[in-house]
C-alpha cells in the first residue's frame, strides 16, 4: 500500500513539475559559486609559477630548451622580444593564459563552463557534456578543453573540475620572461580548479603541463582573489602596441610615431618597395 | 480546499528533496544556444541611407576617397583596434549566446567583440569607464505574456572611439555620446533565427538611426568553434600616424601609390 502511494506521489511530482515549468535542466545549486571577477593576488607579475621569483621559476627544461631559454633572455635584454611571441597582440594562449594577466570570469552551464579573461577576448570552452577529444581538430592558442566535474568531499555538491587541454598551436610561451614550449606544440595541459576550503573568494588552479620541451611534467598552482560588485576593463593590447614585427625583427615606434631600433646598433628595415 | 493547499506543499518539498533548480529556471528563457551567424555582409546599411549632418557627410566621403586610393579612412580595425559597438554586431565570427541571471553574454571571436549585457537590474553607474563595445545594460521582457522571456531590452552607453559602422567607414560623432538601443528576439515563426533591431542615438547623425540585424543558427548543436586571431599575419601597420602593408615576404611597403617610405631618423645614429 505504502509502495503504490508513493509512487503516485512521485508520479504526480514530476507532472506537477512539467506543468509548472520548474527547471530539472540545470541544478546550479550543484556547482560551485565562482560568480564574480577574478584577479592575480597583488604582488604576482608576469610569471607562470607564483611561488618563486620571476626569473627563478626552474623551469625543469631540456638541455636543447633551456638553451633557448638563456639565448631569449639575452635577446630581451638587448632590446629584443625573445622568445615571448605576445608583443605583436597574439593571444597568450595555453597554459599562459591562466597567469590572468587581466581578470577573468567564470560561467558556470550545464555543458560548457566558460572562462572569460579580459585581454585579446581570451575565451575557453571547457566541454563538460562528455565528449571525446575530437579528431582532425585545428589547433588553436587555447586549445581544446575537455573537463568533469567532481564532489571531492561527498557533499552532494561538485567543487572540483578537473581539465585536459590539447590541440595546441605555437608561437607560445609560459610567460613574458620567454619560458619556451616545443615547437612541436604537443603540449598537454591538465587541470584542477578548485576553490579553497577555508576562503571561498580564493581560487586555485593546479596547472600541469606536458610538454617535449621539459624533462618532466610542470606543475604550479595558480591562485586568484574574487572580487564581488566588479568593474569590467577593457584591455585592447593593439592600443599603445608600439612594438613592430617587420619580417622577423622587432622595431619600436616613437612616442612621436616613428620607426625606430628595438637594438642599439640595429640597422634600419629594407625599403626596397619604395624605390620601385 | 485547504487540505489540498497543504498537500501541494508537502509536493513541494518532495521537489526540493529531489534536487530540483530553482535559482536559475532557465525554461523562463528563449533558447539561444548554438552557434549564430550573420546572414548577409557585415556591412551597415547603405551610406546613402545614414543620415549623417553634413559636416559627417563630409568625413565619410574623405574616407571613401582615402580607401580608394590604398588608405583605410577612419576605420581602425586594420591595427586590429575593436569594431565596438554597434559594428561588433554586424558578426564578423559566428557568436554564442550564454544567458545567466547576472548577465546575457555574446561571445564572439573576432578582434574583441565579446559583449556583456548586464541584467540584474543595476542602475547605470555614474561613472563609466569608456570602452569599444560599451557597457550594456539590459532587461529581459515577456511581451506575449506566456510566462516566458522573449525579447532582451538592451541600451548601451559608455562608448569610445575611433569606431565606424562597418569598414566603409560611415563615421561616429567625435565625442562619443553614442547611444545603442537594441531589441533582440527569435523569430516566431522559426526559432532559428533570431532579430537585432539596433537604434543609434549619435551626434553625427540628423536623427536616430534604426536597423534590424538577422542572424541563422547553424543545424549543430555542438559546433566547431574556430578562433580568430586579428594580429596573426596581420598586414597592416600604422607609422607616423599613416598606414603602409608588410608583404608576404616581410617587407615594408606602400599602402598607397607614391607614398614615401617611413623617416628613419631614429636609426642614423644608433649605436654610434
Amino acid at each position: 500500500m505504502l509502495y503504490r502511494k508513493t509512487i503516485g506521489a512521485l508520479a504526480l511530482t514530476s507532472a506537477l513539475l512539467m506543468t509548472i515549468g520548474i527547471a530539472q535542466a540545470f541544478d546550479d545549486s550543484k556547482y560551485p559559486d565562482w560568480n564574480g571577477q577574478w584577479r592575480r593576488p597583488p604582488g604576482v607579475n608576469n610569471q607562470w609559477d607564483p611561488s618563486k621569483p620571476r626569473l627563478k621559476e626552474e623551469a625543469p627544461l631540456t638541455p636543447e630548451y633551456q638553451a633557448i631559454y638563456d639565448a631569449n633572455l639575452k635577446d630581451q635584454e638587448a632590446g629584443g622580444m625573445g622568445t615571448d611571441p605576445t608583443y605583436t597582440c597574439i593571444p597568450d594562449g595555453m597554459p599562459r593564459a591562466m597567469n590572468v594577466i587581466f581578470p577573468m570570469e567564470i560561467v558556470i552551464m550545464p555543458k560548457t563552463t566558460y572562462i572569460l579573461i579580459e585581454y585579446l577576448t581570451m575565451l575557453r570552452r571547457i566541454y563538460t557534456d562528455g565528449r571525446d577529444f575530437p579528431k582532425d581538430f585545428p589547433a588553436s592558442f587555447m586549445g581544446y578543453s575537455i573537463g568533469h566535474w567532481v564532489d571531492t568531499d561527498g557533499d552532494g555538491r561538485y567543487d572540483q573540475l578537473e581539465i585536459e587541454t590539447r590541440n595546441l598551436k605555437n608561437p607560445r610561451a609560459f610567460d613574458s620572461s620567454g619560458i619556451p614550449l616545443h615547437a612541436d606544440a604537443e603540449t598537454v595541459i591538465k587541470e584542477k580548479i578548485y576553490a579553497d576550503k577555508a576562503n571561498p573568494d580564493v581560487l586555485h588552479d593546479e596547472v600541469t603541463t606536458i610538454d617535449h620541451a621539459l624533462t618532466r611534467p610542470w606543475t604550479v598552482v595558480k591562485n586568484y582573489n574574487r572580487v564581488r560588485n566588479e568593474i569590467w576593463v577593457e584591455s585592447i593590447c593593439q592600443e599603445n602596441n608600439d612594438h613592430l614585427k617587420i619580417g622577423n625583427d622587432v622595431y619600436m615606434r616613437s612616442a612621436d610615431g616613428f620607426l625606430m631600433p628595438a637594438k642599439k646598433g640595429q640597422p634600419a628595415p629594407s625599403l626596397k618597395y619604395f624605390e620601385k | 480546499m485547504l487540505r489540498g493547499s497543504i498537500g501541494f506543499c508537502a509536493l513541494m518539498a518532495l521537489a526540493g528533496t529531489l534536487g530540483v533548480a530553482h535559482a536559475f529556471d532557465e525554461t523562463k528563457y528563449p533558447d539561444l544556444k548554438g552557434q549564430w551567424n550573420r546572414t548577409a555582409a557585415p556591412r551597415w546599411e547603405s551610406a546613402s541611407k545614414a543620415p549623417l549632418t553634413p559636416e559627417y557627410r563630409a568625413i565619410y566621403e574623405a574616407n571613401v576617397k582615402d580607401q580608394a586610393e590604398g588608405g583605410q579612412g577612419e576605420t581602425p580595425t586594420y591595427t586590429c583596434i575593436s569594431p565596438g559597438m554597434p559594428r561588433v554586431m554586424n558578426a564578423y565570427e559566428p557568436f554564442e549566446i550564454v544567458v545567466t541571471p547576472q548577465a546575457t553574454h555574446f561571445l564572439m571571436d573576432h578582434i574583441h567583440d565579446a559583449r556583456r549585457i548586464l541584467t540584474d537590474g543595476r542602475d547605470w553607474p555614474k561613472e563609466i569607464d569608456p570602452s569599444f563595445v560599451g557597457y550594456s545594460i539590459g532587461k529581459w521582457v515577456d511581451e506575449d505574456g506566456d510566462g516566458r522571456y522573449d525579447v532582451l531590452v538592451v541600451e548601451t552607453r559608455g562608448l569610445r572611439g575611433p569606431r565606424s559602422y562597418d569598414s566603409t567607414g560611415i563615421p561616429f560623432h567625435k565625442d562619443n555620446q553614442t547611444i545603442v538601443k537594441e531589441r533582440i528576439y527569435l523569430d516566431k515563426a522559426n526559432s532559428n533565427i533570431l532579430y537585432d533591431e539596433i537604434t543609434v542615438i549619435d551626434n553625427a547623425l540628423t536623427r536616430p538611426w534604426s536597423t534590424t540585424k538577422k542572424y541563422a543558427r547553424g543545424p549543430d548543436r555542438n559546433p566547431v568553434w574556430g578562433e580568430s586571431v586579428c594580429a596573426e599575419g596581420n598586414q597592416h601597420i600604422v607609422i607616423e600616424n599613416q598606414p603602409y602593408m608588410l608583404s608576404s615576404d616581410g617587407y615594408l611597403m606602400p599602402a598607397k601609390k607614391g607614398q614615401k617610405p617611413p623617416d628613419l631618423t631614429y636609426f642614423k645614429n644608433n649605436g654610434k
